[in-house]
């Protein structure tokens, strides 16, 4: 895993403590049942509070992977 | 503290087990981050105690705070926002904003303040509450730019100050003080419409965080200090007594002193509150009394006890007072203009608080003043914070008069009464006050959170005493409390606390005999934990032969009890059911 991966994966322990390491890349919100709306919400807000970033609405409903949320972080941050 | 940090919290004692208190947040939003913020916050604040937090339904605040009265939360947090008076001042309501929905708003709000105060009464009656009034801005309402407050906002500005107040005085709720969020959480910031709109809750991760941080400590207090020990020169007044004598020192606006009148006024007010305070001065003891005796001096000369002025080092001097208060030293703050003694202080008491007073930078010395208040602030005040600096002086009469031997013949001349109140009333928080924060007789050092001692108050097999004394000297108040349940033949107790201020008077005799005769128990069973501190409460266990170390546990008969009990010199009053 590269920086941002790991920043992202423990935005996603601080969420899902539960969830094995081993799971965090093919993870998404269809496969884990404890990833609802509010998880989704809390899991965004802890990534963009990690990478100082903001979110729009549309990215709530789009970003519902780890694959998908470390690709836009990375998107993001190499744009500055 | 940022919202990963706050996860990482939880999480860790999520995963724990044992006993646990619970936090109901009642709040008409979403409660989202501040449920994690209050219970994060919370855990740190009890030492890493389990904490988990009951939350109600979105969009109705009021039967969410009669949730909570019928919940099994041991505290509560309300957060209170424009739209729980009237969904139209929400960002999620569209009912318009015209004038005639204004006029509407204003009499309708009346009314829900109404109801909101008497929900919140009824809860705090049971547990204690903390709120948090409306923090968000208004919606654009009225015909004036953002600059010119218009008459609604106003009127539910005044509506809504009236309420609290009302919470306020009545003590039913702690309210947590709009200039202290202002302060700490930027009003211009506080809002997040697009986590409003797409989630319900309203508030930016730094506000949740402030409001909760506020929240949590408004509902666990921080221990009050209990004692301020202070120089003269320069700091109770402005110049040199020694130098320029008794009548040119000065507290003053007149001479550019103003700052010590602050401090005067300050101190003053600590004393009425029941704190102590003393003097810690290199001077000459008969100058010094000169100067205390001036009629114009703004803290009562009674109200500063013990004086001590001697040309030997500071810290022997505040050794000294901490000795004769009889107060741990970590209760007590230093207040000196001259860094090197405090310094020579801060290294020869551990845990003392030094502050440093700079009258020639007046904005330092109102942030002293507000350093002060926190240090000192606490929720209520009990007669017994009262009473505190007179039963003091009455102790030293009482050992100067003993002569260091107590004698049951001495201790009858005191006229001595102890009243037992063995009428549980959870409502009255005073033993609890005395609990978490008596050291040196107690039996474990364990302290108890308000709403668990509510909790106790209410269990059947509960027994609880509060103890009174009173003697020639004066009354002390409230001196000792103990807690325990009835396990048959047997008391287990849980806690038990005595005043430093009731020592030597046999008092903790009195009270084991009350509760053998009351309950009819023919054991005692301690909860007992030795303490740095609690060394005069294991004295005690070694006088009536209770041996912890050798059998494991602290347990007490009867027979063992009465014969080595001395002769018990006080009347006695007993309240029961």
């Amino acid at each position: 895993m590269n920086d941002i991966q790991n920043r992202v994966s423990r935005c996603f322990a601080n969420v899902f403590p539960d969830l094995p390491d081993s799971e965090l890349p093919k993870v998404s919100m269809a496969s884990l049942a404890r990833w609802d709306s509010i998880a989704q919400v809390t899991l965004l807000a802890a990534v963009a509070e990690e990478f100082s970033i903001d979110f729009t609405a549309e990215d709530f409903e789009e970003l519902t992977s780890f694959a998908l949320i470390t690709d836009y972080v990375t998107a993001k941050v190499s744009r500055g | 503290m940022r919202l990963n940090e706050a996860l990482q919290i939880v999480n860790a004692t999520n995963k724990a087990s044992g006993p646990f208190s619970i936090i109901f947040l009642a709040c008409g939003f979403q409660p989202l981050h501040l449920a994690t913020f209050i219970q994060a916050h919370s855990i740190r604040r009890l030492g890493g105690q389990i904490v988990r937090i009951e939350t109600g339904l979105f969009g109705n605040i009021l039967s969410n705070i009669n949730r909570a009265a019928e919940s099994k939360a041991t505290s509560s947090a309300v957060a209170l926002e424009w739209e729980d008076l009237d969904a139209r001042l929400g960002l999620r309501a569209s009912g318009g904003w015209t004038s005639a929905s204004q006029r509407d708003i204003e009499r309708l709000s009346i009314r829900r303040l109404e109801e909101l105060e008497s929900a919140i009464t009824k809860l705090s009656a049971s547990i204690p509450v903390a709120v948090s009034p409306p923090s968000l801005p208004l919606p654009p309402l009225g015909h004036t730019v953002q600059l010119q407050a218009t008459t609604l906002s106003l009127q539910l500005e005044q509506q809504l100050a009236a309420f609290l107040q009302r919470l306020a005085y009545t003590g039913s709720a702690r309210i947590l003080d709009p200039f202290w969020l202002a302060c700490n959480s930027p009003p211009s910031s506080r809002l997040d419409p697009k986590m409003s709109l797409l989630t319900g809750f309203p508030y930016s991760i730094k506000h949740a965080d402030a409001v909760a941080s506020a929240l949590v400590d408004l509902l666990f207090a921080t221990p009050a200090k209990k004692g301020l020990i202070l120089d003269l020169d320069e700091t109770l007044w402005s110049g040199i007594v020694g130098e320029v004598g008794v009548d040119r020192v000065s507290w003053c606006m007149e001479d550019g002193s103003q700052v010590h009148a602050w401090l005067q006024q300050m101190l003053a007010q600590l004393a009425e509150n029941g704190v102590l305070i003393a003097i810690a001065s290199k001077n000459q003891s008969e100058l010094v009394e000169q100067a205390l005796s001036r009629k114009d001096l703004l803290v009562p000369r009674g109200a500063l006890f013990p004086i001590i002025a001697t040309w030997g080092a500071k810290s022997v001097a505040v050794q000294e007072i901490v000795r004769r208060w009889n107060i741990a030293a970590d209760s007590v703050v230093f207040l000196d203009d001259t860094a090197m003694e405090l310094s020579e202080v801060q290294s020869a008491v551990p845990g003392i608080t030094c502050l440093q007073f700079t009258p020639k930078d007046p904005g330092a010395v109102w942030n002293v003043l507000q350093q002060l208040r926190n240090l000192f602030g606490k929720p209520a005040i009990f007669a017994e914070d009262l009473l505190r600096s007179n039963s003091i002086r009455s102790a030293e009469a009482l050992e100067e008069l003993a002569l260091g031997t107590v004698s049951s013949k001495f201790l009858h001349t005191l006229g001595g009464r102890v009243i037992l109140d063995y009428q549980r009333d959870s409502a009255d928080t005073r033993p609890l006050d005395l609990i978490n924060k008596t050291n040196q007789f107690n039996l474990n050092g364990i302290r108890l959170i308000e709403g668990d001692w509510r909790e106790r108050m209410k269990s059947p097999t509960g027994v609880a005493i509060k103890v009174s004394y009173e003697d020639k000297f004066g009354p002390l108040g409230n001196i000792a409390a103990l807690l325990g349940q009835v396990q048959g033949h047997r008391v287990h107790v849980t806690s038990w606390v005595m005043s430093c201020r009731a020592f030597s008077r046999r008092i903790e005799y009195h009270i084991l005999e009350s509760l053998f005769r009351v309950t009819g128990a023919s054991e005692l069973r301690f909860e007992f934990r030795p303490t740095e501190r609690n060394w005069p409460l294991q004295n005690f266990f070694a006088e009536i032969e209770i041996d912890y170390v050798l059998s494991g546990q602290a347990s007490l008969l009867r027979e063992t009890f009465e014969k080595n009990m001395p002769e018990l010199p006080h009347q006695v009053s007993e309240m029961t059911k």
